[in-house]
């Protein structure tokens, strides 16, 4: 067996199992992660593990865009691609199962109150995310400030594209640490 | 809402696959802060209306309390719902294209972002941006109206225990779902 295909073998036998197990979001898979592919397999050494999460909590998308960089650094591109397919789509196949099995009591009394009945519980989880990232923010009272008032302006004039509001935040910040 | 909304959303507008794709793929190259939910709502159910807002509130919260990534999860059933297993595929590959593109291209510039204060200040400023997104999204779905009280506190409870306590979500979710679907049973047999 090629070293190649063997590291790939390796990633996907990595992240399959984690996620299977990452209940309760991303954040839980990080410990396991760290030790698997700085102890485990040395795919990174520590720092430059601390240096990857850093990267991946700056990108776009979900944040366990991590698991793509450790495949890359371990096997290239193959292995990024191999990393994310492994991490996402054994638990994307068991959640679409759930709601294909949902979607057929679709219309009985007890589907509609269970959707009904998860609606609050979802507003709430939405809120405590926000919360929880605001909490891991290294930038201090400028971002909690900053985030108010996104909201505030968001609230008042929904018409606002956050897209406008993400690059006013990036050059207020960007100009007031270069000033 | 009830079975007719979601036979309407199937088959009065059936919506194309590269649609659906460049959808996610805008959505995934600017969710940022782990705000998937919050830009989903704003770009799925707010301005294209692809599906209701009870719809969506269901598919984050089964989102949540499944393994994965709640992003993630949420993309694949929205995906499922307008057009089954092709519009997951569609909806899931185009929510990462972009972001594992981003990601790697991050990395390989690393050495020289890695050392610029004001890179860093303003991926700061985004990030505080998105959260605005979230908090408003969140308030935005509120429970709203006299009859809603009980749906409000539990929120408030949810809100409380997650987020502010930090308790762990599964258990917070298992033990409050019981009492709020109960609550709607209630509420739908008085209606």
């Amino acid at each position: 067996m090629p070293d190649d295909f063997r590291t790939l073998l390796a990633l996907v036998l990595v992240f399959v199992p984690l996620s299977l197990l990452s209940i309760g979001g991303g954040a839980s898979l990080l410990a396991d992660m760290e030790h698997q592919s700085v102890s485990v397999h040395g795919w990174t050494t520590a720092r430059e593990f601390a240096d990857l999460f850093a990267i991946s909590r700056a990108a776009p998308g979900p944040g366990t865009m991590l698991a793509a960089l450790i495949g890359w650094k371990a096997a290239g591109w193959a292995g990024a691609v191999a990393a994310t397919v492994a991490l996402y789509l054994p638990s994307s196949l068991l959640v679409y199962g759930a709601a294909r099995l949902w979607g057929r009591w679709r219309g009985s009394v007890w589907h509609t109150a269970v959707e009904r009945g998860l609606a609050p519980i979802a507003a709430g989880l939405i809120l405590s995310g926000g919360i929880a990232v605001l909490r891991i923010s290294p930038g201090g009272a400028a971002v909690w400030t900053a985030a108010v008032a996104a909201t505030v302006l968001l609230l008042c004039w929904p018409r606002l594209h956050p897209l406008v509001l993400f690059a006013a935040g990036g050059a207020l910040f960007g100009l007031t640490a270069l000033w | 809402m009830t079975a007719e909304t979601d036979a309407d959303v199937h088959e009065c507008r059936r919506i194309g696959l590269p649609a659906i794709f460049a959808a996610f793929f805008l959505l995934g190259v600017t969710s940022f802060g782990g705000n998937t939910a919050a830009w989903l709502f704003h770009q799925i159910v707010n301005r294209r209306h692809w599906v209701t807002d009870a719809q969506f509130l269901s598919d984050v919260a089964l989102g949540r309390i499944m393994p994965g990534s709640g992003g993630v999860n949420l993309t694949v059933q929205v995906g499922q719902r307008l057009r089954a297993g092709v519009g997951a595929v569609a909806a899931v590959v185009g929510l990462l294209s972009g972001p594992l593109v981003v990601v790697l291209a991050l990395a390989a510039a690393y050495a020289r972002i890695g050392r610029s204060p004001a890179a860093h200040a303003v991926l700061e400023g985004i990030a505080a941006a998105a959260i605005g997104l979230t908090f408003a999204t969140g308030l935005k779905l509120l429970p709203r109206g006299s009859a809603r009280l009980g749906p409000l506190a539990v929120t408030l409870a949810t809100v409380l225990c997650v987020g502010v306590l930090r308790w762990p979500m599964l258990p917070v979710v298992l033990s409050l779902a019981p009492i709020s679907i109960g609550l709607a049973l209630m509420q739908g047999r008085n209606a």
